[in-house]
């Protein structure tokens, strides 16, 4: 037995297993990072950055001018679609599936629901249910053919997602200021309202009970992930399809019911989001919430925990940019800024699996790359 | 020049830029790198041509700003993703998120005005000259021809028949391997994608000095998303490509004809139809193959997608 000699050096060595703790602590490292090179290069383009904050600030505070937190509960608002879409993304995660067409399934979601609730007049309780489920029906539907290629046919779920995005969202444009537009209202490029609308939380302004349906939806998604034989199975062929098979899961069914629970769940959000927020079905009924949702399940590597709080963060983000753009930042840079930060986080991700090594290297046996 | 063949000269016209992103996207892939952020670096390419046209150099000079802009670009991601080895699908989104807000933001000022540098067009003797058929084939710029004809063969010519495509082959099949056997997998991955991003500029800087002339917000209209599908579309290889681009660009202006001759079809539902044709071409190659037909083989570059590492090797 016989080491051998390597000169004494500085290097990255990967890590075995990294820590939920100093995961999490990375990534908002570079988060801050990211953020604070973003700010530097407005600073440097002549934008009065403290300015920017306190506008923020004061759109975000409990004691500002219109008199309690409105500002928060448009963030709340805000969070609920992005939270849902994150979740229906999350779930595909489970099995390594990239469903990037949650947002044309919230639309479909919210058209299924819309159609239910400009045609029917029942009585609250009901008629959201019924919503609810044409809303879970149309983002499932949406997602169908996809699902269905991937399971059978193993077509790649990424860009047939994708494609179908753009047809949701023109077809929703095309019945919302042609065949359901609202003929009374005149200004209005969008159907007419619908017959109910989710309550608001008790003693706020505008905040819905919406709000704490993807809160419940993470709890649900932890345990069944946690400790269910279904959400193990799925867990099993996301780390090992073929090892799954052999162990008797039916992968391709497997996969066909994530896909469908997630549109189902995009497709929900979009019902929430009219009844709670807009109540009318518009072409822009979605501030590119799928998207968002999409970016906060991969950041949060398919962890409904992470996801919660990232959900929640970046909804805070983009309202902050509401209120930059209220102060005379245009939307546009808010953008960039956006992706900034998530390039932060991405390399913060990265970085997270590497430590700084001195001293002598040994021979040692390659390390298993942690999941991602 | 009668409806049908203005159609065919569009659909040529609009199929540029696919055919050049798309190509610019083949590579990329070829080398194992998934670069999503075709979408941005289509808008990079296209402020870049539009400022610098509006600084007074010719069109040729903005072309290659565009390109080189969006290269810059490319050489970033490309970076964060081979060198720092961040995630692909994450890191591509977040080119998109920059790209479309910066050059939004640049593009500002531009909003309506027309872009004043622009080709000329080649007329190519005697074939520009039979009626129809000429002006709608034979009288285009020359960025045209170069992508229809010249790249493809390129690229086609590159991959498939010198040793330093072969290379490039391996390390998108198994960068393990290709490392083993001397290859520099980090410079091959580097320089594939900083190339195929400039290509995608150059399909933004297509867009603004020859098809629209004018910048608009959010200039790409997802055709970047559409280059992405086409090339899973033509299984990777330069030459359905071509046939894809233009079967892009032969849908595109259908919706004009459409629009033109009184159809009767909402434009709206019309404006699908790229989108829905590309996800039908990807759909039933797959869907035959499943059910016994037999087709040339159409699996991705085994390591797409996938960082590597040689520690793990």
């Amino acid at each position: 037995m016989s080491t051998i000699e390597t000169p004494r050096r500085i290097h990255l060595e990967r890590r075995l297993h990294i820590g939920p703790r100093r995961s999490a602590l990375v990534r908002v490292a570079g988060l801050l990072v990211a953020l604070g090179v973003a700010l530097l290069a407005l600073a440097v383009t002549g934008r009065d950055v403290p300015a920017l904050g306190v506008e923020v600030w004061d759109f975000l505070s409990i004691g500002d001018s219109i008199g309690d937190s409105f500002g928060l509960q448009s963030t709340g608002n805000l969070a609920t679609p992005i939270l849902m879409d994150a979740i229906a993304v999350a779930i595909g995660l489970r099995m390594r599936l990239w469903n990037i067409g949650v947002e044309g399934q919230f639309y479909m979601g919210a058209l299924a629901a819309t159609g239910i609730g400009i045609h029917l007049d029942l009585a609250d309780p009901l008629l959201l249910v019924l919503m609810a489920l044409a809303g879970a029906a149309g983002g499932a539907l949406w997602i169908l053919v996809p699902a269905i290629a991937r399971a059978y046919w193993n077509v790649n779920e990424i860009i047939s997602t994708l494609l179908l995005n753009f047809v949701a969202i023109a077809v929703v444009n095309w019945l919302s200021i042609g065949p359901w537009r609202d003929a009374a209202a005149e200004v209005v490029q969008a159907t007419p309202q619908v017959n109910a609308r989710l309550p608001l939380v008790p003693g706020s302004l505008i905040l819905h009970i919406g709000f704490f349906l993807p809160l419940i939806l993470a709890a649900v998604c932890f345990v069944v992930f946690r400790s269910t034989r279904w959400g193990f199975e799925v867990d099993m062929v996301g780390g090992n399809p073929r090892a799954a098979a052999f162990a008797g899961i039916n992968v391709p069914r497997r996969i066909l019911t994530v896909m469908l629970i997630s549109g189902a769940i995009a497709g929900i959000s979009g019902m929430v989001h009219l009844t709670g927020v807009t109540f009318r079905l518009q072409g822009t009924i979605s501030n590119s919430y799928g998207f968002s949702g999409f970016i906060v399940a991969a950041l949060a590597g398919a962890s409904f925990v992470a996801l919660v709080a990232g959900g929640l963060f970046i909804a805070l983000l983009l309202s902050s940019g509401i209120a930059l753009q209220g102060a005379g930042l245009s939307v546009y840079i808010v953008l960039a800024i956006y992706g900034v930060v998530l390039i932060g986080i991405a390399v913060g991700e990265m970085a997270s699996r590497y430590r700084l090594v001195t001293g002598r290297g040994e021979t040692r046996s390659p390390g298993k790359r942690a999941p991602p | 020049m009668n409806a049908l063949f203005g159609a065919l000269r569009t659909a040529i016209d609009a199929g540029v830029i696919i055919v050049l992103a798309g190509m610019g996207e083949l590579l990329t892939e070829r080398v194992g790198v998934l670069n999503l952020g075709q979408e941005g670096l289509i808008g990079i390419g296209a402020i870049a041509a539009v400022i610098s046209a509006d600084l007074g150099a010719g069109p040729w000079v903005a072309f290659l700003v565009g390109m080189v802009a969006a290269g810059v670009f490319g050489l970033l991601f490309a970076t964060s993703v081979v060198v720092v080895r961040t995630n692909q699908i994450l890191t591509g989104l977040a080119v998109v998120l920059v790209g479309v807000g910066l050059s939004n933001q640049l593009g500002n000022g531009f909003q309506g005005s027309p872009v004043t540098s622009r080709f000329t067009s080649f007329r190519i003797p005697i074939l520009a000259d039979i009626p129809q058929v000429g002006p709608a084939l034979f009288d285009h710029t020359v960025i045209v021809y170069l992508s229809y004809i010249i790249l493809p063969i390129a690229v086609w010519f590159l991959l498939f028949r010198t040793r330093h495509g072969m290379n490039l082959r391996a390390v998108g099949e198994n960068p393990a391997a290709a490392d083993a056997a001397g290859i520099n997998v980090t410079g091959m991955r580097l320089l594939y994608t900083t190339v195929g991003a400039a290509l995608s500029g150059a399909g933004g800087a297509f867009l603004m000095l020859v098809l629209t002339r004018s910048w608009s917000v959010n200039v790409a209209r997802s055709r970047g998303w559409v280059a992405l599908a086409v090339v899973i579309f033509a299984a990777w290889r330069p030459s359905l490509l071509v046939f894809g681009a233009f079967l892009f660009g032969a849908m595109s202006s259908l919706r004009f004809i459409a629009q033109q001759q009184n159809w009767g079809i909402p434009s709206a539902l019309l404006s699908t139809l790229p989108y829905v044709v590309t996800l039908v071409l990807i759909l039933v190659p797959a869907a035959l193959s499943r059910f016994g037909f037999k087709g040339r083989s159409s699996v991705a570059p085994g390591s797409l997608a996938q960082p590597y590492f040689r520690e793990e090797r």
